[in-house]
């Protein structure tokens, strides 16, 4: 039966490549070829040029050729026989020959891709800012509650030498149109005497209008008007002593009571808030 | 009438090659070596000589065509579960017998099985897939051409014999690309039936092999198309291209495989020198060396060729040398030859040559390719496996009057001489 093992037999390395396959993706492979479009480009030819490296190179049987999913056959040069798609239907009109230098259209190109981008960027720049902050003023506070922040009030019903009370942001707010005596006397006060220093100048942007905030600045109750021993406001409370400026003159209150924003925009109207 | 239970032969205490005859003429063969690879070989009678004069190729594409869709897998899934299990599958062809080998982990084995049935068994060959083959074809033949010596051995068959061993391993040009799957299909209905085919399998179990040869692997069964008998002719063809190396190959009629002349000729072959034994030796024991030594200085090789089929057999030298010198380096291996046909050979030779033959047939199955192939080529030609001591034995038996005898036939036969490269210096077979 020895024949038959000489059937087979084994060649010299470098038949052996050729004869027999891989077993698995470990041993060293025939060299692949590369498929360019219909040319097969191959390794040029060793040669033996020496008695070593002739050696062996004599077959001693015939040959049996191996294919295999994981060995020689199965080597691909995927940059070389993977065909290209067609894209000049996408391209620029300037770039379609293929033979032609692409140089002399380059900065045409260029400055049209960049103007492009660019003034993309810009505009996608300016819609983020403006999607963002109409997000972001989103949460600030709604027109009601922006309605309900001011109050107009019309001073032509308020008579001289009397106090009105509004609501105005959850608060009372009092309005005083002071006669010529209290303004003087007002206007007279040492501040020195005063726990909270603050001339009655400071306090009013016209003399004859003093507009106050109806909180007791003690514990937050609601003084009364035309009342106390100064002209001004007596807080039932705790006995707090107000004058006609709201200053706290006598009780235990600390500080005056507080003047929020307002203005004039006219001669008969004032808008707080 | 059941089936024979498998014949156990003399082998380790553990490990034991089982082979048996299915009723349907499969021949099963196995060794359990309890390794964690298992690797598993179907072996059918379908090499290029079963080629007819219409279907020149075929073998070639069929070969190409092992990962084709098949009914039970497509060529996708073959490829993707072979590679997820890690395996390989391959297919190699030689004159007389194609070979699938699949092997993977042995716990994975039964899905490489699945997939190894379906590619011998149920092919589909689809037109547009058997067309992509052919630039697989166009590269394997360009691989083919870049190596001298295969040229040469084909052309050596095609000048010997008139038909079958005088097929092309590779399909000829004016068939690249005219296969067409009904040949493919044809072809594979007269050759892959049971009768001519051998399930084997190193790491796996005999009972499993078993069950896969009767329910799967029975899809066709019979003996086949007949089979034509390979009629030796004798003859020449040289092919002058300007490679300054000269590969030439010169045979005569051998022997059939599986006959006692057959050791005869591989005990010669290994007096004559057939491949070095020693890496960067100068082939002392290789007298074809030695003698083609004395008649040039210039760098050559030379080996003594012997090929054995089942009806046929070819045995002579094949040379490579310098283009000036080939004229020189033939005849003095024609003349080693001539020498041991006139009894100059010592008991020495014999003795070295057999102890070379024995080692390398040991060596050769040792690893699991090597055995599978022998297991699988004796279960295909013989039914039966025999030992490597009943191998020993019969190389020992050989005498040296048999030596002689296998020299003398090659001396005396009608030669065939299969040339390449710049032949101006190299003789015809008549000046021989």
């Amino acid at each position: 039966m020895m024949s038959l093992a000489a059937r087979s037999g084994t060649f010299s390395p470098y038949m052996q490549a050729t004869a027999f396959t891989v077993a698995g993706p470990l041993k060293a492979l025939v060299p692949g070829v590369v498929v360019k479009e219909e040319k097969i480009l191959l390794n040029p030819k060793k040669h033996f040029l020496c008695r070593e490296s002739l050696n062996g190179q004599s077959p001693k049987t015939g040959h049996a050729v191996t294919v295999s999913i994981n060995g020689s056959a199965g080597i691909r040069f995927a940059h070389t026989d993977i065909r290209m798609p067609d894209f000049s239907d996408y391209r620029r009109s300037e770039v379609l020959d293929a033979n032609k230098s692409s140089q002399e259209s380059s900065e045409a190109r260029r400055a049209y891709s960049y103007l492009v981008t660019g003034a993309s960027t810009m505009v996608g720049i300016y819609t983020a800012k403006t999607v963002v902050t109409q997000f972001v003023s989103s949460m600030s506070a709604s027109a009601d509650v922006l309605a309900l922040s001011k109050i107009e009030i019309k001073l032509s019903d308020i008579p001289e030498g009397k106090n009105m009370t509004f609501k105005w942001r959850g608060k009372p707010l009092f309005v005083r149109h002071r006669t010529e005596k209290e303004i003087a006397t007002e206007a007279a006060v040492n501040i020195g005497e005063l726990r909270d220093p603050q001339h009655d100048k400071d306090r009013v942007i016209n003399p004859s209008w003093v507009i106050v905030l109806g909180v007791c600045t003690h514990l937050g109750c609601v003084p009364i008007a035309n009342a106390g021993d100064f002209g001004g406001y007596y807080c039932p409370c705790h006995g707090s002593h107000y004058d006609a400026s709201g200053r706290i003159r006598k009780g235990p209150a600390p500080l005056n009571l507080e003047v929020p924003y307002y203005e004039f925009p006219d001669d008969d109207t004032v808008v707080v808030g | 009438k059941h089936s024979p239970a498998p014949k156990i032969t003399e082998c380790a205490a553990y490990m034991c090659t089982g082979v048996s005859k299915l009723p349907n003429g499969l021949v099963i063969a196995s060794l359990e070596n309890y390794s964690p690879l298992s690797t598993v070989g179907v072996f059918v009678k379908a090499g290029s000589r079963y080629e007819t004069m219409e279907n020149q190729g075929v073998s070639h594409v069929l070969r190409l065509a092992a990962n084709l869709t098949t009914k039970g897998a497509s060529a996708l899934k073959l490829c993707r579960s072979v590679e997820a299990l890690g395996g390989s599958l391959s297919a190699t062809s030689s004159r007389e017998s194609m070979v699938y080998t699949a092997s993977c982990l042995r716990d994975h084995l039964d899905s490489l099985m699945e997939l190894l049935v379906n590619v011998t068994t149920a092919q589909e060959f689809r037109p547009w897939e058997v067309d992509d083959l052919t630039s697989r074809v166009k590269i394997d033949k360009a691989l083919a051409q870049q190596c001298p010596q295969i040229g040469v051995i084909e052309k050596l068959h095609e000048a010997a014999y008139k038909n079958a061993l005088s097929n092309s391993l590779y399909c000829p040009d004016y068939m690249v690309g005219r296969i067409s799957p009904n040949q493919l299909q044809s072809f594979v209905e007269g050759t892959f039936t049971t009768g001519r085919m051998a399930l084997v399998g190193v790491g796996v179990k005999h009972s499993v092999l078993r069950q896969v040869g009767e329910e799967l692997l029975s899809v066709r069964s019979g003996a086949g198309a007949p089979v034509a008998q390979s009629v030796y002719r004798g003859g020449e063809l040289r092919v002058q291209n300007n490679d300054d190396l000269v590969h030439t190959l010169i045979a005569s009629e051998g022997s059939v495989a599986g006959s006692a002349e057959a050791n005869a000729f591989t005990v010669l072959q290994g007096i004559l020198g057939a491949g070095p034994h020693v890496k960067r030796g100068s082939n002392i024991t290789s007298k074809l060396s030695q003698g083609i030594a004395k008649a040039t200085t210039q760098p050559f090789d030379a080996t003594a060729f012997n090929a054995s089929y089942s009806d046929s057999g070819l045995f002579g030298v094949y040379t490579i040398a310098q283009a000036d010198s080939a004229g020189e380096v033939i005849k003095a291996a024609i003349g080693q030859v001539r020498g041991i046909a006139g009894g100059n050979v010592s008991a020495a030779d014999i003795t070295r040559a057999k102890n070379q033959v024995k080692a390398e047939y040991l060596m050769s199955i040792e690893s699991s390719e090597g055995l599978l192939e022998e297991m699988g080529a004796q279960a295909l030609t013989t039914a039966a496996y025999q030992p490597p001591d009943t191998v020993l034995q019969t190389i020992d038996a050989v005498t040296q009057d048999d030596v002689v005898k296998a020299a003398k036939k090659f001396v005396n036969g009608k030669k065939t001489v299969a040339a390449s490269g710049n032949l101006v210096n190299t003789p015809f077979v008549d000046e021989l």
